[in-house]
């Protein structure tokens, strides 16, 4: 008599570690190794050309920000709210000691630059020529250590005295004067009284930038406040962070330190939303171009499955005939197709990563032609890459999903398969 | 009396082919007791592993009855039927036994990894059976490293290693030649004589029907003889 209960099922099945369908699931990967090499070169390409531009890209724009708010912006700006809506004379920042002291005492400010900003009419000394200016007020030593602005002087030189000023090249030429000559200044002072200012033009300044060698001029501090009948008064604090990427962190320091009502602390993202914008477009262009070569090569890996699930067939008829679930010869084809994304990734993302060490140091150079267009558009004319985990780890994850599914889709033919059917295939 | 241990009554099994109906089986009694070692015999086409795959639970039939170790098939999801071969029978085809990346070894664990066997009972399990067809010393070699005789001793070790209610062989011998089939049959008759091992092969080798202690003849899906094969010895 049987020794065995006529219940369907003897032993219950395993829960064990799938050794065995790892060791199958791997060795299977090298009974076409051609094939493997093919589809696991095609992943490591995908990870190794994705992963090389996001990194470049992000580079890029860690490069163009600081390019761009290390000219004059700073990375923080701190005003008056009224002013950033309306930038008259009057709407100031009081108490700009005690404020600028507060700025200087918080964690992760490196620098900080105060300024008065004022719209006026510049005259050469004979009254003939004339051209509307936006004058700086700046404490030079604090404004050289925060934006590089006035390291563009390219005649003569920087500010040291209060009746002196720097200008744009375009704008002494426009009202026919050179280093060494005067010029007035006449606007309307806070109290609504008229406020002029004369000064010498002791340098002049070339930017690139049209806009400001036309129309700006930088004199010292005090004088314009004194002119325009400003007291401790400032329009603008520019700040410079100790680390970009840890603004956020120094802004909400900031904005926690310094509470009042005639203030309000801006990220460099709402000073020059258009650079903002032209880094959005350009990532999400990136991206499109980067979801492309992904699903193509996604594509090529469904493809290399088809063709390995149709030829085993008949061992997958085999082993369904043993007693081997659907699932468990699904499972087998997915380590083989996870072991495939290991070796791509693994390929892909060392060549990544060496090649980006290297070019860490050396950054690339983007050839004499991009430095004139590089001043348009804050690009660096080197670009170093971002080593960030996002820009490793994106490519990576998406082509483990992407091979993990196109392994799936062929296998998901492997529960429809008839034992007999499949073990009679060619 | 010994058990039943395969009861089959008015299987039928019709293929459509093209619009115009196969019969493969029509209307098939028959018995099969524990410890029998039973041929199925007949010309190409007469249904011998339609009846095979419908015993083994790989195929259903359209109508009539087929019990296993006192379970109804018929009753049976494919799940079920899936774990009833799995821990109730053992199968050997024709060909493509063997996982081919596994060796001899690993492919005789492979089936009590399906089972939950813990790892070290499977090793050891897994050379008994081996060494009970006289492969031990091939036991690391891949299928692709083995004889086709060697193969099917691989193939059968798997199929017995899990003590089958039943050892169900569809052309064992096809692809052997007739010293590697009389290893093989020798080795079958001594399963079933020694360790009462229940075979049901389909075969058109007479050689394997010689070694077979009962014959069923089937023509055109119909059993036309049922014998006692009268040279073996009782
Ligand atoms: N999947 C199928 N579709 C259509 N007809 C089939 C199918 N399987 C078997 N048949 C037919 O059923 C009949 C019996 O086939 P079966 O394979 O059982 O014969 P057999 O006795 O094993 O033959 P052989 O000795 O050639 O292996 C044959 O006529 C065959 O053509
Ligand atoms: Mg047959």
């Amino acid at each position: 008599m049987s020794d065995a209960p006529a219940g369907v099922a003897r032993n219950v099945r395993a829960r064990a570690t799938p050794m065995l369908a790892m060791r199958i699931g791997w060795r299977n990967l090298w009974r076409n190794a051609r094939r493997t090499w093919l589809t696991a070169g095609g992943i490591a390409f995908a990870i190794l050309l994705v992963v090389f531009s996001m990194a470049l890209q992000f580079g890029s724009y860690a490069g163009m920000t600081e390019n761009a708010t290390s000219l004059l912006t700073g990375h923080l700006q701190i005003q008056n709210p009224a002013y950033v809506n309306d930038q008259r004379v009057e709407h100031t920042i009081a108490d700009a000691t005690i404020v600028r002291r507060q700025i200087e005492a918080t964690p992760g400010v490196l620098a900080v630059a105060p300024r008065v900003e004022i719209f006026a009419l510049a005259l050469d000394a004979e009254g003939e020529r004339s051209s509307g200016v936006q004058i700086m007020g700046v404490d030079v030593a604090a404004e050289l250590s925060t934006v590089r602005f006035l390291k563009m002087v390219k005649q003569g030189r920087v500010l040291q005295s209060a009746d002196e000023a720097v200008i744009g090249a375009t704008l002494a030429r426009n009202l026919g004067l050179d280093v060494g000559d005067e010029l007035l200044l006449l606007g309307s002072a806070k109290q609504g009284g008229m406020a002029a200012l004369a000064l010498r033009v002791v340098g002049l300044f070339e930017s690139g930038m049209a806009e400001l060698d036309r129309g700006l001029l930088f004199a010292e501090l005090e004088a314009v406040q004194n002119a325009f009948e400003l007291g401790d008064e400032v329009h603008t604090f520019a700040i410079k962070v100790v680390d970009l990427e840890s603004i956020d962190t120094t802004l909400g320091m900031l904005r926690r330190e310094i509470v009042r009502d005639d203030v309000v602390i801006r990220h460099w993202e709402e000073v020059l939303p258009e650079l903002q914008q032209a880094i959005e477009l350009d990532r999400v262009s990136g991206q499109f171009l980067y979801w492309m070569i992904m699903i193509l090569v996604v594509f090529s890996v469904v493809n290399s499955f088809i063709m390995t699930v149709f030829e085993r067939t008949r061992e997958f008829g085999m082993l369904l005939a043993l007693g081997t679930r659907p699932a468990g010869i699904v499972a087998l084809v997915l380590w083989e197709a996870l072991f495939m994304w290991m070796l791509g990734a693994l390929i892909g993302l060392s060549l990544a990563t060496g090649l980006l060490w290297w070019l860490a140091d050396v950054g690339i150079y983007l050839g004499a032609a991009m430095e004139e267009f590089s001043a348009q558009f804050y690009m660096p004319s080197r670009i170093y890459p971002a080593l960030t985990a996002g820009a490793m780890l994106t490519a990576p994850l998406v082509m483990l999903i992407g091979t993990l599914l196109a392994a799936l889709v062929p296998a998901l033919r492997i529960p429809l398969m008839q034992p007999v059917e499949a073990l009679r295939a060619e | 009396m010994t058990e039943v241990v395969v009861r089959c009554s008015g299987v039928t099994r019709t293929y459509q082919d093209e619009a115009v109906p196969v019969y493969a089986l029509r209307g098939v009694d028959f018995e099969v007791r524990r410890g029998e070692f039973v041929s199925l015999a007949g010309p190409s086409g007469s249904g011998k592993s339609t009846l095979l795959n419908v015993i083994g639970g790989l195929d259903r039939p359209d109508e009539g009855r087929v019990e296993v170790d006192g379970t109804l098939l018929n009753d049976l999801s494919q799940s079920e039927l899936s774990d009833m071969r799995l821990n109730k029978m053992g199968f050997v085809f024709q060909a493509y036994n063997l996982i081919p990346v596994l060796s001899a070894l690993e492919n005789v664990e492979f089936i009590m990894q399906l089972q939950g066997v813990g790892a070290a009972e499977r090793k050891e399990r897994a050379r008994v059976a081996l060494a009970s067809l006289g492969i031990s010393e091939l036991e690391h070699r891949r299928p692709g490293e083995l004889s086709g005789g060697q193969q099917q001793r691989a193939a059968i070790a798997r199929a017995i290693v899990t003590n089958p209610v039943l050892l169900l062989a569809d052309e064992p011998s096809a692809n052997l030649d007739s010293g590697a089939t009389q290893e093989l049959l020798e080795l079958l008759q001594r399963l079933n004589e020694d360790s009462g091992v229940t075979i049901i092969t389909a075969t058109h080798d007479p050689m394997v029907m010689s070694y077979a202690k009962r014959r069923i003849n089937l023509r055109d899906g119909a059993i036309v003889e049922d014998a006692i094969n009268e040279a073996l010895p009782a």
